[in-house]
């Protein structure tokens, strides 16, 4: 993303959505610290202008993590600039954004693994010992 | 009625995992305007949600919607027809033809009686049956015929909904709307020329998340989707508000994305999600690319007096009208003149 | 055809024809009455020049009065003035006179324009309450005077309420506020309001009558 280019849209700064976004931000980490209570930000509902959502992206920079995730298409989950400040955009298989959020928390549920997926993968490596046959697994027996 | 798979069956069996689905509920919630919080509620609906089955009946349309619907991004339509809905009908998108597509019709009617969706795009003509028939049957005979077993009946696009342009001025097939016709089930309507493509999946994800149909304004919409006008959540409504308008289409102000209120804009009558939700997957919408909303979302939007007439015009007519009530009024005022003289010289006299 | 076809339509027009007739017809009939006769011999030229020198004159409270009129001729100037900007200077209502006159003019950002309508609502409310409680005022109010004022407020309330909304929608605000000024143009050539065009006539005859005579006016 070219950070030089300038904000196409004539809406100046004080009047756009950015500022007020920024500042729900700044209330929903504080309720994150004092309360230990997450938020999540859905942007597809805002009336943003021409250029706005790429303000904001600028506005809240990359931080020092970022993940891919590959289901049913892939889904960037990257830490802003800002700790505790995530972006998190879903694709679909055909590469269209199907969900952008700004989620407010440690660390977005979506990241951890899922006890459901936990569970079949054990199921998984188990039987892929099986195959090869080792003899230590025969005796653990589990 | 044959066991359906629920949904959380059907992606297990593709391989999908459990963060697949997580992220699955996020895109619904956001397809369905839910806040971000109803994210575990809808993961437990769509576990135990059954694909409903979906016959779409196409009347005197142009096919715009269904085209809208091929475009739709959230969930892709090929996703849509094979995990969240059943698709059994639909004359542009089935292999089937003929006699062999009317009988799969009767056969989803007869399998999901009482549960299955009717999707309706065009509107039906009742001037005369022969302006448009299917296979024979007059869309009525079909339309009636196949609502009788359906849960619901979601109306897709303004000619469908309202009548649309076949039902514009002067109406020569006497097209009328699913509503017209149809008064024992449930009606949602999704207008729009097309509508919204995220807007059609929304309304049929409601159903296969929750079972029901999302709460409706006085015209049968969603109001997730069309409980505010365009006007109110445009983002060149600052420039209303300082009275900064574009004059005429490619000057200054037009240049600068200045309000299109003087250019016809019928933004502040019109109720639609274009101004959030947007078009091509958020890329933009008529106002962001320049030209005033048209209204096509409200009832008889063709009619409404011109796309480029700004909506505070008055329609005065001719002004022979004018003419004629100003002559009117001096005649009026002659005989009140003459009536007043007649007093004056009595008074004179008598005084 | 619903309730906002009708307004912008056959409500308009129908307060178009009524609103032009009763004009005409009023005008007419008052400018064609006969002349009393005048006896005495004239003081200053009267005529014409007299008339418009008259109808400046009159803006400004003779001395005496001054004391006396100073709070209603406040809460008019608020009423009036406010009632300008509203009509004139708000872009759509522009746009409305360009839908008719063939060209417009530069009008005001709407805050100024809502700050007005407020202004003009909230002096009409006072020259009611002071035409309630002042009892000569009352002893000589007619329907006249208390329907003139309530179709003149009718259009600035309903259009104060389209921004704000409350809960209804604004189609239908719109119409009721189209309405509200049809009646009023209907209304307006023949009661108290027909002092919009009557006020010259009036003005401008006195002038030319008591100047002949040589009267201070």
């Amino acid at each position: 993303m070219n950070t030089k280019q300038p904000i196409r849209s004539a809406i100046p700064y004080s009047r756009g959505n950015v500022k007020p976004l920024l500042n729900e931000i700044i209330h929903a980490l504080d309720r994150l610290l004092n309360d230990d209570e997450p938020t999540a930000i859905d942007l597809a509902s805002l009336p943003f202008a021409p250029g706005e959502l790429d303000e904001l992206e600028r506005a809240l920079g990359h931080g020092e993590l970022s993940a891919e995730l590959d289901a049913l298409g892939k889904s960037l989950i990257r830490e802003t600039a800002y700790p505790g400040v995530w972006w998190v955009e879903h694709r679909n298989t055909g590469g269209e954004v199907v969900g952008r959020y700004i989620e407010i928390t440690r660390s977005p549920e979506i990241l951890m693994s899922q006890d459901a997926d936990i569970g079949a993968g054990r199921a998984r490596l188990r039987e892929s010992l099986e195959d090869s046959g080792h003899q230590s697994n025969k005796e653990a027996g589990k | 009625m044959k066991t359906i798979p629920t949904l959380g069956e059907i992606l297990q069996a593709q391989g999908v995992s459990r963060r697949g689905f997580m992220k699955y509920c996020a895109a619904t919630a956001s397809l369905l305007a839910l806040p971000p919080a109803m994210v575990p509620r809808i993961a437990r609906a769509l576990e135990q949600a059954r694909r409903p089955s979906v016959i779409w009946l196409s009347f005197q349309e142009c096919t715009g919607c269904t085209e809208s619907l091929t475009r739709s991004s959230s969930p892709t339509l090929e996703g849509l027809i094979f995990d969240s809905i059943s698709l059994d009908y639909h004359h542009t998108l089935q292999a089937a033809s003929g006699d062999a597509a009317e009988a799969a019709r009767h056969a989803a009617m007869q399998e999901n009686m009482g549960s299955y969706l009717v999707l309706v795009d065009g509107s039906i003509p009742m001037a005369n049956p022969g302006y448009s028939t299917i296979a024979g049957i007059s869309n009525y005979d079909m339309l009636m015929e196949t609502v009788e077993g359906a849960a619901a009946v979601v109306a897709i696009g303004s000619c469908a909904a309202f009548g649309g342009i076949p039902g514009a001025n002067p109406n020569p097939t006497g097209a009328v709307s699913v509503r017209d016709l149809v008064k024992d089930k449930p009606v949602v309507n999704v207008p729009g020329c097309p509508p919204i493509p995220m807007v059609i999946t929304a309304v049929l994800a409601q159903f296969l998340t929750f079972g029901r149909l999302p709460d409706l304004d006085l015209h049968g919409r969603p109001t997730a989707f069309f409980g505010q006008t365009i006007h109110d959540r445009c983002y060149r409504r600052p420039f209303y508000e300082q009275g900064r308008f574009a004059e005429t289409f490619d000057d200054e102000g037009a240049r600068k994305g200045w309000c299109l209120f003087k250019l016809g804009c019928k933004g502040p009558i019109t109720y639609n999600a274009c101004a959030t939700v947007k078009w091509n997957a958020g890329t933009s919408f008529p106002i962001e690319s320049g030209h005033p909303c048209l209204g096509c979302s409200e009832p008889g939007f063709w009619d409404k007096g011109g796309f480029y007439a700004p909506l505070s015009t008055g329609k005065f007519g001719s002004g022979g009208k004018l003419a004629g009530a100003a002559v009117a009024g001096v005649a009026l005022g002659a005989g009140a003149a003459v009536a007043g003289r007649r007093r004056q010289a009595k008074y004179t006299k008598e005084g | 055809m619903d309730l906002l076809e009708f307004a912008r339509g056959p409500a308009l027009q129908v307060a178009a024809y009524i609103l032009v007739a009763g004009v005409i017809w009023r005008l007419v009939g008052i400018i064609f009455l006969k002349e009393k006769p005048e006896f005495s011999e004239p003081r200053k030229p009267g005529g014409l020049m007299a008339a418009l020198k008259v109808i400046y004159t009159r803006s400004f409270t003779a001395a005496p009065f001054k004391r006396a009129t100073l709070y209603p001729k406040m809460l008019a100037y608020v009423l009036h003035g406010g009632l300008f900007i509203v009509v004139f200077l708000f872009v759509p209502h522009i746009v409305f006179f360009e839908g008719f006159l063939g060209f417009g003019w530069p009008g005001l950002p709407n805050n100024v324009i809502y700050i007005a309508g407020v202004a003009a609502v909230v002096s009409g409310v006072a020259l009611l309450v002071r035409r309630l409680t002042s009892p000569v005022l009352k002893l000589i109010s007619n329907f006249d005077d208390y329907f003139s004022w309530f179709v003149t407020m009718l259009p600035i309330v309903t259009g104060l309420l389209m921004p704000v909304r409350m809960g209804v929608r604004y189609e239908t605000l719109l119409a009721i506020h189209i309405i509200s000024v049809a009646v009023l143009m209907i209304w307006l050539p023949f009661g108290k309001l027909g002092h919009t065009f009557l006020v010259f006539v009036t003005r401008g005859t006195t002038g030319m009558v008591f100047e002949r005579r040589g009267a201070k006016t």
